[in-house]
């Protein structure tokens, strides 16, 4: 069943529908109603990538494709493809930091200087699992609804963690929400991106 | 309707509103005119229509000049073209959605409608449906 919560942050991430301009969104997750339904109202071109089906996503053996690999499939955006929004939801909270780091190489030559991100992460790792299939019903308002199964993979960063780990992604504001879950908004780090992009998958396959 | 037990490898184009109840693998032009994927449906083809509605599984670009519906049942893996995609609960979509077809495409507010971006006079489609092997 679906349900909703209020967004504090979303309003900072999402620029509001113009008529003039166009905006290319990532959405980490299934597809669903009510995101399309509201981007409906924006010229605009939705990336769904479902990394959730995907888990869990970790360097695998030596016969198998490797983290960078793996991400660069999923990520195969046209090459003029810059993203304005990144909506990440939970899926921090999947990834270990080689996987956290294998997602933003892999993602950095769509990012650029106006590129804004969402993710849900946890205040610190007392905070109840807490996990969620969202999706947008406006800039204030959230849907969730629980996924039918525990997702494998479920292993947290605390808020310090987290930080460290967001290497081209910079946090703008995060909100503690009453659940210890922590939400925040991003703003991409735009860092000699895409030169340094064969560098370091190079590291990453290593 | 192509029925249930119908197979078609080509090009699918013509004059009228279709129903794909069977499985078709190439491409489906109806630009004027409705296609329908029903549950039984299969479609492995791009699809070029004014409106196109799947409840059933379409593996190929999508292009709608009016609006795209995705029902509960339907499954699409592929890139969605409309300036109107909808999306039922429980429908699985596997993709990007462009809902900027062109300048011309309306926009639900506050643009007001203009004439649909793929849509062709009627006099530039033959009647009836033409095959082409392929």
């Amino acid at each position: 069943m679906t349900t909703t919560q209020p967004s504090k942050l979303m309003a900072s991430v999402i620029p509001e529908p113009l008529e003039e301009s166009r905006i290319t969104v990532l959405h980490i997750g299934n597809a669903q109603p009510e995101t399309v339904d509201f981007f409906s109202n924006y010229r605009c071109r939705l990336h769904f990538v479902d990394l959730f089906a995907e888990l869990p996503i970790h360097d695998r053996d030596d016969n198998l494709p490797s983290l960078a690999e793996q991400f660069d499939g999923l990520f195969s955006f046209p090459k003029s493809t810059q993203f304005d929004v990144c909506l990440f939801w939970d899926i921090f909270n999947y990834l270990d930091d080689d996987a956290m780091f294998a997602l933003q190489v892999a993602l950095r030559p769509y990012l650029g200087a106006k590129t804004r991100a969402h993710a849900f992460a946890v205040h610190n790792l007392r905070s109840p699992r807490n996990e969620k299939c969202y999706s947008v019903r406006s800039v204030d308002v959230l849907g969730e609804k629980p996924w039918e199964q525990p997702l494998p993979g479920y292993a947290p960063h605390n808020q310090a963690q987290l930080k460290e780990l967001l290497t081209d992604f910079e946090l703008i504001r995060n909100v503690l929400l009453s659940d210890g879950r922590l939400e925040m908004a991003l703003g991409a780090r735009v860092h000699a991106a895409a030169r340094d992009t064969d560098k370091t998958r190079q590291r990453v396959i290593l | 309707m192509i029925g249930p037990s119908i197979v078609i490898k080509g090009s699918v184009t013509g004059d009228e509103d279709l129903l794909v109840e069977g499985t078709v693998e190439g491409t489906i032009e109806l630009r004027s005119h409705e296609v329908s994927v029903g549950t039984s449906g299969t479609v492995n083809a791009d699809i070029y229509a004014k409106v196109v509605k799947i409840d059933g599984e379409v593996s190929g670009d999508v292009s709608g000049g009016e609006k795209v519906v995705i029902s509960k049942s339907g499954n699409v893996r592929g890139n969605i073209i409309a300036p109107r995609v909808t999306l039922e609960d429980g429908a699985i979509f596997k993709g990007s959605i462009d809902m900027d077809p062109g300048d011309a495409a309306p926009k639900k507010a506050p643009i007001s409608a203009a004439k649909p971006a793929n849509t062709l006079a009627a006099d530039d489609m033959a009647p009836g449906f033409d095959l082409k092997s392929g």
